[in-house]
């Protein structure tokens, strides 16, 4: 078996001195699905921070398309295909909407088109300013962002959190699709029945640890909900 | 119209123009970095030494530009690497070695060219006739190439690609970085960017003031009062900031003398920290 696309192994880190996430290992393989899951404040994000480059790690490596990324920061993990939805403040509330999805691409919006078809409710308000959307409409917003990025991983944090069911059914669609044109996802999310259907397998995080980790095909949610004392 | 009116009108014009392109530098740095520069009068300096080295070469005043923005850009690097990158997190760290940077920029300065007076002979000693009155061409030229210099650059702030981003990352610097905008290159450019604005103020303000390496103090003051009443916010917030402290100095200096302009401006910088701190238009 080929490596993994990303990996990482021992990751413990957090803010300052305090650790928040201890030793926590996982991978994702090209056409592949992750999940992390786990109640409020078990450290998902603070994970998703630490192997995005926001946070430095206080011990452990992540390896991805078979490099280290220590060292590296945000905007060079970027360039070099992670592309990273990130739970809080997704997008940025002082540009429109149309500057929020151009700010790096050029005025060509091509590579909207199927997405914004399928969320036309930012097509709306492409003018609006972004801080003037509904929580939910911002995580479309940045989802939209992200899965029009052609980085071949994808982290969402929470991507779903106060969407609507219907656009949340459309995001598994597109991150279906993303799966089958070989990128790998590695996606936090709550919303169990949402994880489960993208999930190829599943990490659950208790007080920064994890408790469970396998392949979503011999989870149910009975064992899941178990684990995350939900 | 009155030609005395007039001249006070341009008098105005004049110091507001001039004193906005050195906030200006001041404020974006801020805005972006977090950063206070308090340093950047000592830029001003730096730039106005520019222009009498020229001078004392024997070379054309403008030729001033080119050298201040070069000594600019490499002092501006070695800061921003040196000083201000390892204490971004630190606002008060930083207010403290900037602080120190402006002293030791002084000192450097008094070093080479000692304590005394030094001018900066005017490149335009003509004057022109404005509705009547008589005005030093020079004046007017700086008055008209300041404001062309704040509109471009609040122009190039709104529409270009890099003056989105640059809010991008002052809105939202987590998110800026992992959407692929070199978070530590841009503030780096913004800083050198900053100090090379002030240094080119500098340069034009040469001829009209005596050149000494104590300068620098009296714009950093000014500027920080411009912030206190126009707010750190907007750029709204600094032009009319610009607007009160500038004009009202200038209109008490007319009327009375320049040590009134000042207690005046100071005045009004206390009763803005007492009563409305954060200023005209404050951050959203």
């Amino acid at each position: 078996m080929s490596a993994p696309l990303f990996s990482f192994a021992g990751v413990t880190g957090g803010y300052g001195a305090t650790t928040v996430v201890r030793a926590v290992d996982g991978e994702v393989a090209a056409g592949e699905a992750c999940c992390v899951l786990g109640r409020n404040g078990v450290g998902k994000t603070t994970l998703m921070r630490l192997l995005t480059g926001h946070l430095p790690l206080q011990s452990g490596a992540v390896t991805f398309g078979g490099r280290p990324m220590d060292g590296l920061a945000p905007d060079e993990r970027h360039g070099l295909g992670l592309i990273y939805c990130p739970q809080d403040r997704p997008v940025f509330d002082n540009l429109s909407v149309r500057e929020n999805l151009t700010l790096m691409a050029s005025a060509d919006a091509d590579r909207y088109a199927p997405l914004l078809a399928a969320f036309p409710i930012l097509e709306d308000r492409m003018a609006q300013s972004a801080g003037t959307l509904s929580g939910g409409e911002r995580k479309i917003l940045s989802f939209v962002r992200g899965a029009a990025e052609t980085g071949r991983l994808l982290l969402l944090d929470e991507p779903s959190e106060g969407v609507q069911q219907e656009n949340v059914e459309r995001m598994a669609a597109f991150l279906h699709e993303a799966k089958a044109a070989g990128r790998a996802l590695l996606i936090v999310e709550q919303n169990l029945a949402f994880a489960l259907e993208i999930a190829d397998r599943v990490i659950v995080m208790d007080h920064g640890e994890v408790v469970l980790a396998g392949n979503a095909a011999d989870m149910t949610e009975a064992t899941l909900a178990a684990h995350m004392h939900v | 119209m009155d030609p005395i009116l007039t001249t006070n009108i341009l008098n105005v014009v004049y110091e507001v123009s001039t004193l906005a392109v050195v906030v200006l530098g001041l404020a974006v740095v801020f805005g972006l970095l977090g950063v206070m520069n308090l340093a950047h009068g000592e830029f001003v300096m730096i730039g106005a030494y520019c222009a009498f080295f020229v001078q004392t070469q024997n070379l054309p005043f403008l030729a001033a530009v080119p050298v201040a923005l070069l000594v600019c850009i490499v002092l501006g690097l070695a800061v921003e690497r040196i000083l201000v990158r390892p204490l971004y997190a630190r606002p008060f760290d930083t207010l403290l070695a900037t602080w120190g940077l402006s002293m030791l920029l002084r000192e450097g300065v008094e070093a080479v060219y000692g304590r005394g007076f030094k001018s900066v002979a005017v490149p335009l000693t003509d004057s022109i006739d404005v509705l009547g009155a008589d005005y030093p061409s020079y004046r007017l030229l700086l008055a008209a190439v300041s404001i062309a210099l704040v509109a471009g650059l609040v122009w190039w702030f709104v529409r270009s690609a890099t003056g989105r981003r640059i809010r991008a990352v002052v809105n939202n610097p987590e998110l800026a970085g992992s959407v692929g905008i070199p978070v530590t290159a841009l503030a780096r450019n913004t800083f050198v960017f900053g100090c090379c604005l002030a240094a080119l103020s500098g340069v034009l303000l040469a001829p009209l003031m005596p050149v000494q390496p104590m300068l620098g103090l009296d714009f950093i003051l000014k500027s920080f009062f411009v912030l206190v009443v126009g707010g750190l916010g907007s750029l709204v917030g600094l032009i009319s900031g610009s607007g009160v402290i500038g004009g009202v100095e200038s209109i008490v200096s007319a009327f009375f003398d320049r040590t009134y302009g000042y207690t005046t401006v100071l005045i009004i910088a206390i009763l803005f920290l007492w009563l409305r701190p954060n200023g005209l238009f404050p951050r959203t």
